[in-house]
């Protein structure tokens, strides 16, 4: 996502086009509904599972997994998906099935994961508090590209960032133990969930399966130790940020591979003079170009990437 | 807005048409509208190539840049910024004066051309400006060349417009090489690259840019496998 402020004129531009587009092109078009499906990977460990895709209008953002845990006190929901209106439907869900809502926590800032806060503002919302002071300061720009990504989807929602810091440690809701690992590597930073009673890791985006991981934030080498510290943890099971439930361990041995594969590639391409679209043309990793969202995670982790790569590799040759 | 520009930019040339010979190549959509990288790549064009003019049709500053290969290849790696969706030409002129025009279109959500430049979000931006970091690679005769500079286009509010003008690589004996004229739309921090003929390539080049504010800026790059 863009690390710059559009300006004001532009969000405002961005919504009268998107209001136009809809109410000329599309009347009387009824509002789309989310069909959630969650289902239970452990005791009380609810999952939906988010499509393996970019952000689309035809997934309707619904790309990241979310997690309910049972408590006493109602539900424990792990991140909340894109929109107000995905938000609302997994308020629905919990409310009617699972009791009603104790907590939300925000695995980390990028928008597909919290955007669907609104729907909870009554109950706390907690992040670690550099994910919070992330989700302050780039909430609108969020918004807004999401607004021109997902269109109709979008319709009410405002971001509403998480509102408690929390800290790494022990925390029992409703009766239920859990651990929260504060991380960092995809994100500045990163929170991952430890329940403690069936075993399972909700990891967030510090792991991917067979959707390619996205770079907009990361930090390589940090991810990396950050993925040996969760291996020691040898979860029962693993719910990564996106991609199916893993038991097996193939979400970490997938994820490292595929940050050592690009690693590798970015560097073979600065070394050899290559400029960023001639890396973009070359194509994702073979051994991950079937990943969900590929190429186009490949394309995007290129231009956000590059400019690391490249000052490392050229030298210093004059100036003023 | 091709129909101006040809004329505007390009002097309207009667003898030019559409011509697949002139790759130009970039995402089909922009991730970073300040940086988008694009190749124009004119090595397929019979003949010598007299300079290349790039133009983005939707813009708020149109040309983007004026590149004139010399005794380089005719091709040249960069990044601008975008506005809006819009398609970008290059524009191939030859010897004999006809103009050969490739094409491609870059959806972006734009806002490249107002923000204002990442490098006024540090304090100490000014100490580095001017930077020039840059390699050539004997063997396949490219040459990547990157300097500091916010390449503010006067758009973004409150920011007066400090951009390159122009860029001249020369050979040791102080013959030019290639020469670009450069204008606002150009990305922040520019990266170039430039394809040098095996003669050229295995002899030290010096790098000399200027911008509009008169800062002058000098490199010398050798040969390094």
């Amino acid at each position: 996502m863009t690390r710059r402020a559009p300006s004001r004129r532009q969000v405002l531009l961005g919504g009268v086009a998107i209001a136009a587009a809809s109410s000329l092109v599309r009347p009387a078009r009824a509002a789309s509904t989310y069909a959630l499906n969650p289902f239970e990977v452990a005791g009380g460990v609810w999952m939906i599972e988010g499509a393996q895709e970019s952000l689309d209008a035809a997934n309707g953002g619904a790309i990241c997994n979310i997690v309910l845990l049972e408590t006493d006190a109602g539900a424990v929901i792990v991140d909340t998906g894109s929109t107000a209106r995905f938000g609302a439907a997994l308020r629905a869900f919990a409310d009617q099935r699972l009791g009603g809502v104790a907590a939300v926590f925000n695995t980390h800032h990028h928008p597909d994961h919290w955007l669907g806060n609104q729907a909870f503002t009554d109950r706390p919302i907690k992040a670690l508090a550099d994910s919070k002071a992330a989700a302050e300061a780039n909430g609108a720009d969020y918004a807004t590209a999401l607004y021109a990504i997902l269109g109709n989807w979008m319709t009410g929602t405002a971001p509403h960032p998480p509102a408690q810091a929390v800290a790494p440690g022990p925390v029992v809701i409703g009766g239920r133990a859990l651990r929260l690992i504060g991380e960092a590597g995809h994100t500045g930073a990163d929170l991952a969930i430890l329940d403690e009673e069936t075993g399972t890791l909700v990891a967030g985006d510090l792991l991917f399966l067979d959707r390619a991981p996205s770079l907009p934030d990361a930090d390589i080498a940090a991810w990396k130790r950050a993925l040996e510290r969760l291996a020691d943890l040898n979860p029962a099971g693993v719910v990564p940020g996106h991609g199916p439930l893993d038991r097996t361990g193939a979400a970490l041995a997938q994820t490292r591979a595929y940050l050592e594969g690009f690693d590798d590639r970015m560097k073979r391409a600065v070394t050899r003079g290559l400029s960023p679209m001639e890396a973009i043309l070359a194509g994702p990793m073979p051994e991950f170009a079937a990943m969900g969202a590929n190429p186009e995670e490949y394309h995007r982790s290129v231009v956000q990437r590059w400019t690391e790569y490249e000052s490392e590799a050229l030298p210093v040759v004059g100036g003023a | 807005m091709w129909p101006l520009h040809r004329e505007e930019y390009l002097g309207g040339p009667r003898d030019w048409q559409q011509d697949a010979a002139v790759l130009t190549l970039a995402p089909s959509a922009a991730e970073d509208a300040a940086h988008v990288p694009l190749i124009v790549d004119a090595t397929g064009i019979e003949g010598q190539v007299r300079r290349i003019v790039v133009t983005i049709d939707y813009s708020p500053i149109p040309l983007v840049l004026t590149f004139h290969p010399g005794r380089a290849l005719p091709l040249l790696g960069f990044g601008v910024k975008y506005e809006t969706g819009s398609a970008l030409r290059a524009s191939v002129e030859r010897e004999d004066g006809s103009w050969a025009m490739g094409a491609t279109y870059v959806a972006a959500m734009g806002g490249g051309c107002t923000a204002p430049a990442a490098a006024h979000a540090r304090p100490d931006w000014q100490e580095r400006l001017g930077e020039i970091r840059a390699r050539l690679w004997p063997d396949t005769g490219r040459l990547r060349v990157s300097l500091r500079h916010p390449m503010d286009t006067g758009l973004a509010p409150g920011i007066a417009a400090h951009h390159l003008t122009e860029l001249e690589l020369a050979s040791g004996d102080g013959e030019t090489i290639a020469r670009l004229e450069l204008h606002e739309p150009v990305e922040e921090n520019p990266a170039l690259t430039f394809l040098l003929p095996a003669a050229l390539a295995r002899r030290p080049v010096t790098i000399t840019a200027r911008d509009n504010l008169g800062y002058r800026f000098e490199g010398r790059v050798e040969a390094q496998s």
